[in-house]
C-alpha cells in the first residue's frame, strides 16, 4: 500500500478518535450545567483541558466562582473553543475537517460510502456555530456529530477489506485512544486526588465520557469508588474503552500490517505496555495518587513513541532501508 | 427571446390548468443550428422519442430531480477548484439534466475526423522530435519558427523514441456545430481533462431518470476506466508484463483533482503525488507500506514544467527529481509524452489541416476554424480591424482564460485589448465569432436554448479506442458563448444512439 495513503488512513482514524472523545467530554460537561454547582463545574473544566494538554482560552480558570452567571457564560466562550475553534487545531470541527481532509487524499482506497459520510457530516458541522447551538439543547449537537463518527466506523468495519488499509485505520484509532484515556485519567487524578474524599458524581462522569457507566455499575456496583473506575480503565481487557484493550488492538495490527517492514520497536512497546497492566499493575498502590499519575504518564509517553516508530517505519522511511535494484 | 411577459399575463384560470409543459416556451433562433429542433415545436427525427418524454414532465419536476442531483455532486464531492477564488474552493459543476443527443451518422463522422486528426497529429510530433530538421518543416509546409520558437516545444525530448512512437496517447478535442456542421475549436494534447464529468454526468442521468434509459438504446460508456487502464498498459517498457501503472496528480489543491481520483478509482491503480515518487538507479519507484515497488507506466496529470525539477522548471515542488531521466533510459513511460503541447499551441492550430493532407494525404474529415494568425502581419492588422467581430486567444493559455469575446466586450475592453496584442501580436490569435449551436437547457422559464460544445476523449495506443460520448459543455448564461467550467459553465450528458 502507498506509503501516503497509509498515513492518510491512520490519521483519519485518529481525529475521528480525538473528535469522539471531544464530543462525549464536552456532551458530559454541558450535562453538568445543568444542575451542578459551579465548583464541580468549575472543576470539570479544568479535568478536561488537562487532559487535552491546553490552556483555557484567557488563561487559567481563575474564575469567578460565586458569580453563577460569569461561570455559564464562561463555559460558552470553553464550549466553543472546544468545538468551533479554527485556531484550534484539536477543536472537534478542526478534527473533523482534518480527517476529511485526509479522506480527500486518499479518496481512492476508502469506499464511497467512507468519504460520503465524512463529507456531509463535514459539511453540515460546518454551517453551524456555537450560538446556533448553545440556546437550544447545546448536547443534541455533539450527540449528533458522535452519531456521525459512529456511523463512519460502522461503514469501516463493513467495507474495509482487511488488509494494511483495515490494520492503519486500527493502529490510529487505538494508538490516539491509549493517549486520550491516559490523559484523561490522570487529569481526572489531578484535579480530583484520591486522598481527598472522593466526589462521586465526577467519577461516575469519567466513566460516562468513556462509554462505561453502565457496564461498570453492573460489574462493580453503583457506587463508583475511583480505584475500581481507574482499574476498570486500565486494566479490563473486555472494556472497548480501556488502555489494555486499545493496547491490545495495537498488538493485533501490528503483527498484521505489512509483513515485509515490521515495526519492531512499535510492537516491543506496545507489548511490553500490555505485559506491564496484566502483571504489574495489579500490585500496584492505586491509593498512591503520584505513583499511578506517573504510570498513566509513562503509558502516554510510550504510546507517543509507538507512533514515532510506526511513522518512521511505514510513512517517511529513509531510502537506505530499502531493497536496491 | 424575453417571455417574462408571458408569466404577468397568466390569468387566475390558467393557474389551475395543468403545469407548463418542459418545451411549451421553448423557441429555436434559426441563427444557431438547434440540437433538438429543426424548428420551433418542431423536434428532429432522432430526438423525438427523448422529446415526446421529456414533454411529458413539468418544469417543476425536472427542477427538483435538478436541484437533488446538484446536492448529490456536492456531497459525493464532484467538485472543482477555481484558481483565483478563495471563497468556493469547491464548487461542483453545474449539471443540465436534459441530454444532448447525436444520432449514429452524426458520432461516426466525429469519430472518423477525431482519429485521423490524433493520427496525423502524433505523425507530427514524432517528426518534429525525431530529427531537425523535422521533414514537414524542411518541407515549408509549416514554419520552423512556429515550432521551435514555441514554448512548448521540449528540447529534452529531441531524438527521443518514446514507447509505440505515440506522443499523445490521450487528447480531448473540443468541438463545436454550426449550421455548417462540426469543428473542431481546440485540441487538447497536454493534459486534457474532462472525462470524469462525462461519466459523472451519465451516471446522474440514470440516478435521477432511470425510465429515460429504459425507453432509449443509448450507447455506453462505462467501458471508459477499462480502455484506459488498457492503453496505458500498452506503453510498459518492454518485458514488463504486468505493469504498475500510477496516476500522478499535483495533489488536492489542483483544480481536477477529484477527476485524478476518480479515473485512478475506476482503473483500480495507485494515485501518486510526485513525493510518493522516487528514482533509484535509473528507475522509478512508490514509497509503499512493504518498501519501494516499481513503477511502469505514469498516467501524469501534471504539467510538463512540474514533471522533473532537474529536466524541466527547478522550482518544481510537484514532480520527482530524475523522473525524465529514468523516462530516457525508456524504464518508466510517461502519458502524455512530455512536449505534445507544440501541438495544440493555438497557433499551429491554424496548421493543422495541412498536417493532415500532408502525412496522411487525405483531406480533413472536421473542419478547423478560420483562424487570423496576429504573428503575421495581415492576421493582425485584420484582427485589429474587426475585434467587434472576434474571439481573440492568447496562443499559450487554455481553459478560456485571457481571452476577449470582440462582440460581449465594451469599447473600453476592447481597446485596452488591442494595446495588449499590439505589444507582443505573436501570442494572439483570433477567430471569428461562431453560431455555436445550441440545445435546451432547464432554467427558471422551462426549457430554453444554450450554446453548447462537446469534448470527446480519444485513446490511443497500439490501437485508436473512444467510448461514444463525450463531455457536453453548456454555456449556462443566456447568450453566452463561454462553455469553460473556469467560466461558469455547466455540463450535460451527451447521448449517441446506436445505428
Amino acid at each position: 500500500m502507498l506509503s501516503r495513503n497509509a498515513q492518510g488512513l491512520y490519521w483519519i482514524s485518529r481525529y475521528l478518535e480525538r473528535a469522539q472523545h471531544g464530543c462525549r467530554l464536552l456532551a458530559d460537561q454541558l450535562r453538568t450545567l445543568e444542575d451542578r454547582p459551579v465548583e464541580e463545574i468549575d472543576q470539570t473544566w479544568r479535568r478536561l483541558y488537562a487532559s487535552l494538554d491546553r490552556e483555557p482560552v484567557g488563561g487559567s480558570l481563575e474564575s469567578n466562582l460565586d458569580d453563577e452567571d460569569f461561570m455559564l457564560a464562561d463555559s460558552y466562550t470553553l464550549a466553543d473553543d472546544l468545538t468551533f475553534e479554527s485556531s484550534n487545531p484539536d477543536s472537534i470541527l478542526n478534527c473533523i475537517a482534518t480527517a476529511r481532509e485526509n479522506a480527500r487524499q486518499v479518496r481512492n482506497v476508502i469506499s464511497k460510502d467512507m468519504w460520503y459520510c465524512l463529507n456531509v457530516a463535514y459539511l453540515k458541522l460546518s454551517k453551524v456555530g456555537i450560538a446556533d447551538i448553545w440556546d437550544d439543547r447545546p448536547g443534541d449537537f455533539y450527540l449528533h456529530a458522535e452519531d456521525t463518527i459512529r456511523t463512519f466506523s460502522g461503514i469501516v468495519d463493513s467495507t474495509v477489506y482487511r488488509d494494511d488499509s483495515w490494520h492503519f485505520i486500527q493502529l490510529g484509532r487505538f494508538v490516539e485512544r491509549v493517549q486520550l484515556l491516559a490523559a484523561l485519567i490522570e487529569a481526572q487524578l489531578t484535579v480530583f486526588p484520591l486522598t481527598e474524599a472522593h466526589i462521586e458524581p465526577e467519577w461516575r462522569s469519567l466513566l460516562e465520557v468513556c462509554e462505561a457507566r453502565g457496564t461498570f455499575s453492573r460489574r462493580y456496583s453503583l457506587e463508583y469508588r475511583p480505584v475500581n473506575v481507574i482499574n476498570f480503565l486500565v486494566s479490563d481487557l473486555r472494556l472497548s474503552r480501556s488502555i489494555r484493550y486499545a493496547l491490545a488492538r495495537i498488538v493485533t495490527a501490528l503483527d498484521r500490517v505489512s509483513e515485509k517492514r515490521p515495526a519492531r520497536e512499535a510492537r516491543r512497546l506496545a507489548g511490553h505496555m500490555a505485559a506491564y497492566i496484566d502483571f504489574d499493575w495489579p500490585g500496584h498502590d492505586l491509593n498512591d495518587t503520584d505513583a499511578t499519575r506517573t504510570v498513566l504518564r509513562e503509558l502516554r509517553d510510550r504510546s507517543r513513541r509507538v507512533h514515532d516508530n510506526i511513522e518512521i517505519t511505514y510513512f517517511g522511511y529513509e531510502i537506505e532501508d530499502t531493497p536496491g535494484t | 427571446m424575453n417571455r417574462e411577459p408571458k408569466a404577468h399575463l397568466t390569468t387566475g384560470a390558467h393557474d389551475t390548468a395543468e403545469p407548463a409543459s418542459l418545451f411549451s416556451n421553448y423557441e429555436v433562433n434559426a441563427a444557431f443550428y438547434d440540437e433538438m429542433f429543426s424548428a420551433t415545436g418542431v423536434p428532429r427525427e432522432h430526438c423525438k422519442a427523448l422529446w415526446e418524454h421529456l414533454g411529458k414532465m413539468s418544469s417543476a419536476d425536472i427542477a427538483a430531480l435538478q436541484d437533488r442531483t446538484e446536492q448529490s455532486f456536492l456531497h459525493e464531492g464532484i467538485t472543482f477548484s477555481v484558481y483565483g477564488d478563495e471563497s468556493a474552493q469547491e464548487r461542483i459543476i453545474p449539471i443540465d439534466l436534459l441530454p444532448r443527443v447525436l444520432d449514429a451518422g452524426e458520432w461516426g463522422q466525429i469519430e472518423q475526423g477525431l482519429r485521423q486528426r490524433l493520427h496525423a497529429l502524433n505523425l507530427f510530433l514524432a517528426d518534429i522530435y525525431a530529427k531537425e530538421p523535422a521533414q514537414i518543416l524542411s518541407d515549408g509546409i509549416v514554419p520552423a519558427d512556429l515550432v521551435y520558437g514555441c514554448p512548448q516545444y521540449r528540447t529534452q525530448m529531441r531524438g527521443l523514441r518514446v514507447p509505440l512512437g505515440i506522443h499523445v496517447f490521450l487528447c480531448g478535442t473540443d468541438l463545436v456545430r454550426t449550421h455548417g456542421g462540426f469543428m473542431v475549436l481546440e485540441d487538447n494534447l497536454r493534459v486534457p481533462s474532462g472525462v470524469s464529468y462525462m461519466l459523472a454526468n451519465r451516471r446522474a442521468l440514470k440516478t435521477s431518470m432511470r425510465n429515460l434509459f429504459r425507453m432509449h438504446r443509448v450507447c455506453g460508456i462505462e467501458q471508459y476506466g477499462k480502455l484506459l487502464r488498457k492503453t496505458l498498459a500498452e506503453f510498459a517498457p518492454t518485458g514488463v508484463a504486468d505493469p504498475c501503472i500510477v496516476l500522478l496528480t499535483p495533489g488536492v489543491y489542483n483544480s481536477a483533482y477529484y477527476e485524478h481520483m476518480f479515473l485512478a478509482r475506476e482503473m483500480g491503480v495507485e494515485l501518486v503525488q510526485g513525493k510518493d515518487l522516487l528514482v533509484h538507479n535509473g528507475f522509478v519507484y512508490m514509497r509503499t507500506t512493504d518498501g519501494l515497488q516499481r513503477v511502469d507506466v505514469i498516467y501524469r496529470r501534471i504539467d510538463d514544467d512540474y514533471i522533473d525539477p532537474l529536466a524541466f522548471r527547478q522550482d518544481s515542488q510537484l514532480g520527482t527529481p530524475g523522473l525524465f531521466y529514468a523516462y530516457r533510459m525508456g524504464n518508466v513511460a510517461i502519458a502524455n509524452a512530455p512536449g505534445t503541447g507544440v501541438a495544440d499551441d493555438k497557433s499551429l492550430y491554424a496548421y493543422v489541416p495541412d498536417i493532415i493532407r500532408y502525412y496522411l494525404n487525405e483531406e480533413p474529415l472536421l473542419a478547423n476554424v478560420e483562424t487570423y494568425l496576429c504573428r503575421e502581419p495581415e492576421g493582425l492588422e485584420y484582427t485589429l480591424d474587426n475585434l467587434q467581430d472576434l474571439i481573440v486567444k492568447v496562443v499559450g493559455g487554455s481553459g478560456g482564460y485571457g481571452m476577449l469575446v470582440g462582440p460581449h466586450a465594451s469599447a473600453d475592453e476592447r481597446a485596452a485589448y488591442a494595446a495588449e496584442i499590439r505589444k507582443n501580436p505573436a501570442n494572439y490569435v483570433s477567430q471569428p465569432t461562431l453560431n455555436l449551436s445550441c440545445a435546451p437547457c432547464l432554467t427558471d422559464e422551462g426549457a430554453a436554448p444554450r450554446h453548447v460544445d462537446l469534448r470527446p476523449f480519444v485513446l490511443c495506443g497500439q490501437e485508436t479506442r473512444l467510448v461514444p460520448g463525450a463531455f457536453c459543455r453548456v454555456a449556462l448564461r443566456p447568450g453566452s458563448l463561454v462553455v469553460n467550467s473556469s467560466q461558469g459553465g455547466g455540463g450535460k450528458d451527451l447521448w449517441v444512439l446506436p445505428p
